[in-house]
């Protein structure tokens, strides 16, 4: 109701006075005034919001996908390189990480446990 | 965009930290220069300097977020968690200035008369201004709310209206405040009562007037459109500490104006 009484007066002066009307009213009017992600989002965060309705993750923010680690399905590893560095955490709750350098081409096997991994090429958005 | 492989924003080296740690620095030498020697110099440089730091900095937040797009989910996430983690350490400086009040209250010692509230000490009667005081935070915290609703439905002039009245009433709490301390019949130098009561209260009110600046910052950029229905984080900080306010308020309340009285 005071929404309503405010519309209106807002009308009436509105109307009146104006030799440019104000083209304030014209911006998100879809929703009601206040514009949406989908219209107003910029940078980085219009970035990833696009990728993210297209299923893509160019920035790594959700929790790397599981694998066997066997021969035929080996760990995929994302790199925006041509090598990158591994921690293998071979049983669960082991607290010695074996690092190793990954590079690209046939997949590596990590010295301790023999889990295969993977390099795979990751596009970064420029 | 990012010559990144992360959401996350490292952001640019600015002097806005620097001149707030200064500002902090001058007004408390200037509070401790005033009360001793009289003088407000160092004072109104400190708080001068403040009022540049919160403008710049914050127009600085602005433009990293609504209109560089640095704000990223991971990035507000941490925000969020920022902002939580500074009001429970406020809840914590709270909760000793109430374990003072009961510390003294209620194991009164003889010198106060053996009693609560001390011999002489007229407390304020809890039904009148200060019962006023206690409905008008809860009706801003339902303005507030209902702020927060208008601006996730994508209703603009609905918010509008809801947050100025958010901002009218934390005002109007601040003038009933600052005159209930002008006519109180006791003073801060009136023992451990007027100690604890004007402290408490003291602070309370101190938080009530960041809250309100905080949410009138937050009118700003709502008239400019930089709120989205999804993502208006700003927002919801000071609609959090707003809440916190009126909360703090009902405790001191209950507490010191009408369990104390």
């Amino acid at each position: 109701m005071a929404a309503r009484l405010l519309l209106r007066s807002a009308f009436r002066a509105a109307t009146t006075c104006r030799a440019a009307p104000v083209p304030a009213l014209t911006r998100g009017v879809t929703t009601g005034g206040i514009p949406t992600d989908e219209e107003q989002a910029t940078g980085l965060e219009k970035v990833i919001l696009k990728a993210t309705k297209e299923g893509k993750d160019p920035y790594s923010m959700l929790k790397p996908k599981e694998y066997a680690g066997t021969k035929a399905d080996p760990h995929l590893v994302p790199s925006v390189t041509n090598k990158r560095i591994v921690g293998c955490v071979c049983e669960e709750d082991n607290t010695a990480v074996i690092w190793f350098w990954l590079h690209e081409g046939e997949a590596q096997r990590c010295p301790s446990c023999g889990s295969h991994y993977k390099l795979v090429p990751h596009e970064l958005p420029h | 965009m990012a010559h990144q492989a992360h959401a996350y924003h490292m952001v640019d080296p600015s002097p806005w930290p620097l001149t707030g740690a200064i500002s902090a620095l001058l007004m408390t030498s200037g509070l401790a220069t005033w009360f001793v020697y009289k003088t407000t110099t160092l004072l109104f440089l400190g708080t001068t300097l403040l009022l540049l730091t919160m403008f710049q900095w914050w127009r600085l937040i602005i433009r990293e977020s609504t209109f560089q797009g640095h704000h990223t989910t991971p990035v507000q996430k941490g925000l969020r968690y920022g902002m939580v983690l500074f009001i429970t350490s406020e809840v914590f400086f709270f909760i000793g200035f109430f374990w003072a009040f009961y510390h003294s209250s209620l194991a009164p010692a003889i010198e106060l008369g053996g009693l609560w509230p001390p011999t002489g000490i007229t407390p304020l009667d809890p039904f009148e201004v200060p019962l006023l005081n206690t409905a008008v935070p809860l009706a801003s915290g339902v303005t507030v709310t209902w702020a927060h609703h208008s601006i996730m439905e994508g209703a603009r002039k609905p918010a509008l209206q809801s947050l100025t009245l958010t901002v009218l009433l934390g005002l109007y709490f601040t003038a009933l405040q600052a005159m209930e301390y002008y006519e109180a019949p006791f003073t801060l130098a009136d023992g451990v009562y007027g100690c604890t009561f004007f402290v408490a209260t003291g602070f309370h009110g101190l938080h009530v007037i960041i809250g309100t600046t905080f949410s009138m910052v937050c009118l700003l950029p709502h008239t400019h459109y930089h709120f989205t229905s999804n993502h208006h984080f700003g927002f919801d900080a000071a609609a959090w500490y707003w809440h916190f306010v009126a909360v703090v308020w009902l405790f001191l309340y209950i507490s010191i104006y009408w369990w104390g009285s």
